[in-house]
């Protein structure tokens, strides 16, 4: 029977739990749950740990789940949720009328944005294939430029 | 320590079966000892609510409505509070439940649901409005965590293939699952409440 997991306890930066995590890390007693961004809006998940153990979380509406967040905290054990690192598509428009209209169709397509100077970053949340099928006019006319790296 | 109240979204296009799906949900939750509140969607109306209110299969104050005066994705997906408001409404005043289930008023295969009111969602599409629809990757389809296709009965009569169906959503979908469901006659319904229990219930 996969463990359910009912709150937060606190976090990993917290003063009180990193000197314990620590320890339990040294003897190999941290076992993550790694979750795309998304997922940690969730309340309830069936999840599976870095160890491939099943845990289903089920928390009250007022905690949220976040990078660090300890939902475990034992004397020989904890468990504790990482959070995937965001992959984000680097959109560098051509002119001023491309920014304004890559924004507008951004929006349209609601796609989660943010801005770096002259660039506009888009969350994958999905394949990028699929964005950049979207955005294969702006590519095409060279509107807007796919950066890499 | 009885678990705080899950939240289900279900969505789909005008027609496809949400509120027929919830009819035929409503005596299974019971059938499993498992308590239910409703949350219904409509554009202008208060139609869904009043309709499972009416029904004899729950209580009727356990069913309450939104009207959502635009878009139905605006409520469940830019900024969805009055849905988080009436499902608080209904927790507060109905603690044992085992979930709320928020109807989306009808929408395109565009709609979404919003992590931050839902835990979980389902889609809902019509195997009579065309067999090309999963593959058309709408966002609904794609990003569901359960695809319902309803009204299996209607095939033949469009001649919509559902072993392709489900074979291309289930593609597209990355392998999440894709359901068959005959809500007329109450076909499938079990196998969606199983994957509910499996995935977000754990009741």
């Amino acid at each position: 029977m996969p463990e359910t997991l009912t709150r937060i306890l606190g976090y990993a930066s917290d003063e009180d739990k990193a000197e314990q995590l620590h320890h339990l890390q040294h003897c190999s007693a941290v076992d993550q749950i790694v979750l795309p961004r998304e997922d940690t809006q969730r309340h309830r998940l069936r999840v599976h740990s870095q160890t491939n153990r099943e845990y289903l979380i089920a928390l009250p509406r007022d905690q949220h789940l976040s990078d660090g967040a300890v939902l475990v905290l034992e004397s020989d054990r904890a468990v504790v949720v990482k959070m995937a690192e965001e992959q984000w598509l680097r959109l560098l428009p051509g002119s001023l009328a491309d920014a304004v209209e890559l924004g507008y169709f951004a929006g349209n397509l609601h796609w989660r944005v943010k801005f770096h100077g002259a660039e506009l970053h888009v969350a994958l949340e999905g394949p990028e294939s699929s964005y950049l099928n979207r955005l294969q006019p702006f590519l095409d006319a060279k509107r807007v430029q796919c950066l890499h790296g | 320590m009885a678990l705080s109240p899950a939240r289900i979204g279900i969505g789909g296009p005008v027609g496809s079966g949400k509120t027929a799906l919830i009819e035929r949900l409503i005596p299974v939750f019971e059938s499993r000892n498992l308590e239910l509140a409703i949350v219904t969607n409509d554009l202008v109306t208060r139609e869904d609510a009043r309709r499972i209110q009416r029904s004899g299969l729950i209580d009727p104050n356990r069913v309450l409505a939104v009207e959502t005066g635009a878009c139905p994705h605006t409520a469940i997906r830019e900024d969805p509070t009055l849905n988080i408001q009436t499902a608080d409404q209904l927790v507060l005043a109905y603690p044992g439940i085992a979930a709320v289930i928020i109807e989306s008023g009808g929408d395109n295969l565009a709609s979404t649901f919003s992590l931050d009111l839902v835990d979980y969602w389902l889609f809902v599409i019509d195997a009579a409005d065309g067999d090309d629809i999963p593959r058309k990757k709408g966002p609904g389809v794609v990003r569901s965590d359960l695809l319902i296709i309803n009204k299996t009965d209607l095939a033949p009569y469009v001649g919509a293939d559902l072993d392709r169906m489900v074979r291309e959503g289930t593609a597209v979908r990355d392998g999440k699952p894709v359901l068959l469901t005959n809500c007329a006659t109450g076909e499938g319904i079990e196998a969606v409440m199983d994957q509910l229990v499996h995935d977000v219930l754990f009741a």
